[in-house]
């Protein structure tokens, strides 16, 4: 079962149904008849194919388990499951039985309470009792089972030591610590690896009591997901290297939060203690990142305690940025911007901005008559550009991904811009059948696909007819196109999208796509960028380099598109983020902001979807929260911005565009047709350079923010990468 | 005489020849509040002067008056270890007359600087939980 090639699992997925409740809706149509069966005597009706496992969740009573889990295929070997169905010999293993009709399970008889107290008994024989000195104590489903449903009392009787079983450790990189003597060969890290990280990496070698997971040879798990098996691994044989031996959950202090290292806006827990950021854990949502986050999001926190800004800082009269007061500093930006009229004035927006800062930082330029607000990441203008959402948001949704049938991805790599929505495409792909295409650079998506070439010329001849594949486009019922930001940020772009808009709207006039099925999808690289776009940031810098202002605002902008040679000679640089990176370095004020663990702020990933943030922890020293920042400096200037707390300056967000406040919901975006006409406006010869995207390989997607920058475990995963590379496996 | 208390007085003007006349004597009330009359027992070697004077009662029959360089900057941590002894009444023996062991490891004694620049300040041993940036030096 461990090692079986992909249409292996496939079938096995399909034949197994219930794993996906999505799914299970879309082929309920045949409509088959519910079946009852008996859960401690109580009634429940579920679908013919239900596990009994399942429909005992159905009727409140849950199962103790360790192999089972409803994201991964079933594989039954742990035996935790047990229970007793009437006329039944034997105990059933009830995450891999499915119901039968009339079927009488009971969960609690003394029949099942012995099975699983021999189970847990055989396996607490080989388990160490470490539970003092383990990572996982306290969040342990070892250690919290054999509580509930272990025995009282022990028939251990190996006092001197000599025949508990013990593992050699495996060096999986520096993410992941193995303690091998904890497993109990539940498989989830091997079925994980294999079913959603696409990494076939991990699988068991002998049997029995020499039974061990690893890697077959020692080898770093190459894979941008590979962190969740921490949360799998029901014991503690699979840890967080960076948080060993850091805290116990009972110490910590849980914040339910947003990630904003990727566009996606994956759902996350944040875990502190003392005023420390001490883990990211995933939280569940299944519109967005269902329950698991990429490593990055995970393992980049401690970035947040390095290269910090905690200070306000100012340039003296030689040239060194020097620690001020905060009311100093504000004064000479307050200057500065006063100093500058209408366009002299430009601000420039980073990855990580919230639409707090974003709202205030606009409010105060528009003040001062100046329009010259812009975003680093480019997306292009002509045509309908930004007026129109749909334009610029991945309008089918992430979780619509398992609804298609076809995709086209256009000069992208989802693996690692936004390694959930590879997933997805890797989930249906395996469930659904799915066909996938690309134009663009060929990459490692974990799955096969079609490559049609990385020319832009393709996107014409599949819009003519001329590409064989455009026949197997015509026919989809549901396709479903997501071009790459990192497309659209060439000279071409303008062209390249309206070729597209053209594409998906000719797909449309097909007639056989439903009439709410969107096919146009743009996917984002940095997360601030939708509500950038939405509260009416220009993309791109050009009009700064253009106009080249004589005092430039950056906020949070380290990606080091504006340099100071893009600039007037005397041009006064303020920056304001979190990070010294790239914007500081060139920046003749420094203000401290907050990061997105130490503020309540919106962001609106790539579907559209506003979330917000919640502080986990304070600002480091001087630092504080963005938009207050901006708030305080308008005062200053004699413009004061009319909000004072939260709530005000998010009613200032819901004038300007009523979906920034309303959270968790994707606001559907229209007018798709009338963007391909305003697109057909455009005349300019697409460029036939290739399509080119920056993170090809694995050690290219750990930093790409300053937060990821500025993280030691990042460097790390990049330099074990790189030494994998070199390895012969 | 003793009737009328004048010995007192006659008093008073030996304990103000012996600190070295009126304006002395002024400046001796002014430093110490006080103006005593005793022997000399010993000096130590930072100019501290120890007196002893057994009419008055056990606890104020020996004094210190300090180097007259440090004026009203004086502080009871000023008596070397030697002398302490002496002072508090552990010993009878001021060092003058058993003079302790020289012994090559025994650190110079130090007065305690507290509230002065050199003092003490406690520091913390552990890490920053946050590492602030540093800016770089300019580019000439």
């Amino acid at each position: 079962m461990m090692r079986m090639p992909v249409t292996a699992v496939l079938r096995k997925v399909s034949r197994v149904p219930a794993v996906n409740n999505a799914r299970i809706c879309a082929f309920s149509s045949a409509a088959p008849e519910k079946v009852e069966v008996f859960i401690d005597d109580k009634p429940v009706m579920v679908e013919p194919g239900t596990t009994v496992l399942q429909a005992a969740a159905l009727a409140g009573v849950e199962i103790p388990r360790f192999c089972y889990h409803e994201r991964l295929s079933i594989a039954g070997n742990c035996r935790m499951c047990l229970v007793e169905v009437e006329k039944s010999l034997k105990p059933v293993a009830s995450c891999a039985m499915p119901v039968m009709k009339g079927m009488r399970v009971k969960t609690n008889s003394e029949f099942t309470r012995k099975a699983r107290e021999g189970v847990m008994e055989f396996l607490l024989v080989n388990h160490p009792l470490d539970c003092p000195i383990c990572d996982q104590g306290g969040e342990c489903d070892l250690q919290d089972q054999s509580m509930t449903f272990g025995s009282d009392r022990s028939r251990f009787t190996d006092i001197n030591f000599s025949g508990k079983r013990a593992v050699e450790d495996k060096n999986v990189g520096p993410l992941i610590k193995t303690i091998m003597t904890r497993c109990i060969h539940c498989t989830r890290c091997i079925r994980f690896a294999s079913e959603v990280a696409g990494v076939d990496d991990f699988g068991t070698t002998g049997r029995g009591q020499d039974m061990q997971v690893g890697t077959y040879v020692e080898k770093m798990l190459m894979s941008e997901m590979s962190g969740n098996i921490i949360d799998l691994c029901p014991v503690g044989a699979l840890t967080s290297k960076p948080y060993a031996f850091m805290a116990r959950p009972w110490e910590t202090r849980k914040t339910e939060s947003i990630d904003v290292l990727d566009a996606i806006g994956s759902n996350i827990v944040v875990s502190t203690r003392t005023g420390e950021v001490l883990r990211v854990i995933p939280r569940q949502n299944d519109d967005v990142n269902e329950e698991w986050i990429s490593d990055k999001s995970r393992f980049a926190v401690d970035g947040l305690k390095r290269q910090r800004l905690t200070v306000p800082l100012l340039k003296n009269s030689s040239g060194q940025l020097e620690q001020v007061e905060w009311e100093d500093a504000l004064v000479r930006v307050a200057q500065a911007l006063r100093s500058g009229k209408g366009n002299q004035v430009g601000a420039i927006a980073g990855g990580l901005v919230d639409a707090e800062a974003l709202t205030a930082l606009k409010d105060v330029l528009n003040r001062l008559d100046s329009e010259l607000l812009c975003t680093e990441e480019i997306f292009p203008l002509d045509g309908s550009g930004t007026d129109l959402r749909s334009n610029y948001l991945l309008n089918s949704k992430i979780a619509g991904i398992e609804e298609a049938d076809m995709v086209l991805l256009i000069g992208t790599n989802p693996r690692f811009e936004a390694p959930l929505l590879n997933t997805r495409l890797r989930k249906s792909w395996i469930n659904n059948d799915l066909k996938v295409a690309m134009i663009g650079p060929k990459v490692d998506l974990t799955y096969e696909y079609e490559h049609l070439g990385d020319s832009p010329n393709v996107i014409d001849a599949v819009i003519n007819g001329k590409d064989a594949f455009s026949k197997t486009l015509n026919s989809a019922k549901k396709p479903i196109i997501i071009v790459g930001s990192t497309a659209l940020q060439r000279s071409d772009a303008a062209v390249i999208l309206s070729k597209i808009q053209k594409l998906s709207s000719s797909l449309r006039a097909k007639g056989q796509i439903p009439s709410d099925w969107r096919v146009l999808n743009v996917l984002h690289r940095v997360a601030s960028q939708v509500a950038a776009l939405d509260i009416g940031y220009s993309a791109g810098a050009q009009k700064i380099r253009d106009a080249k202002p004589k005092v430039l605002f950056m906020l949070g902008a380290d990606e080091g598109v504006i340099s100071r040679s893009d600039l007037a000679k005397d041009c006064f640089v303020i920056y304001q983020g979190h990070h010294g990176d790239r914007g500081a370095e060139i920046a003749d004020a420094v203000l401290p902001g907050a990061a997105y663990t130490e503020k309540q702020a919106t962001y609106v990933n790539t579907e559209g979807r506003s979330q917000q943030t919640t502080s986990a922890v304070n600002p480091p020293g001087m630092a504080r929260e963005d938009w207050k920042i901006i708030r305080a400096l308008s005062e200053i200037m004699g413009i004061t911005l009319p909000y004072d707390d939260l709530h005000e300056i998010r009613k200032r967000m819901n004038e300007i565009s009523p979906n920034l406040t309303r959270y968790g919901d994707a606001e559907d975006a229209n007018y798709f047709a009338q963007a391909t006409e305003l697109g057909n406006l455009i005349n300019k010869p697409a460029d036939s350079s290739p399509f080119n995207v920056p993170m090809k390989q694995l050690e290219d997607f750990y930093m790409t923010d300053a937060i990821s920058r500025a993280s030691p475990t990042m460097a790390k995963c990049i330099q074990a990468v790189k030494k994998q590379r070199e390895s012969k496996y | 005489m003793s009737f009328l208390g004048l010995d007192k007085v006659g008093k008073l003007f030996t304990i103000i020849r012996a600190n070295g006349g009126v304006l002395k004597s002024l400046r001796k009330l002014y430093i110490y509040d006080d103006l005593k009359l005793g022997t000399l027992v010993g000096t130590d070697k930072y100019g501290n002067k120890y007196f002893e004077n057994n009419e008055y009662f056990y606890g104020r029959n020996r004094w210190v008056e300090y180097n007259e360089k440090v004026g009203i900057d004086y502080d009871g941590s000023m008596i070397p270890a030697e002398w302490y002894g002496w002072m508090h009444y552990k010993t009878d023996m001021p060092p003058t007359k058993s003079p302790p062991v020289a012994y090559k490891w025994l650190e110079p004694h130090r007065e305690n600087l507290s509230g002065t620049p050199e003092q003490y300040v406690p520091y913390t041993t552990t890490p920053p939980k946050i590492q602030s940036w540093v800016p770089p030096k300019p580019k000439k």
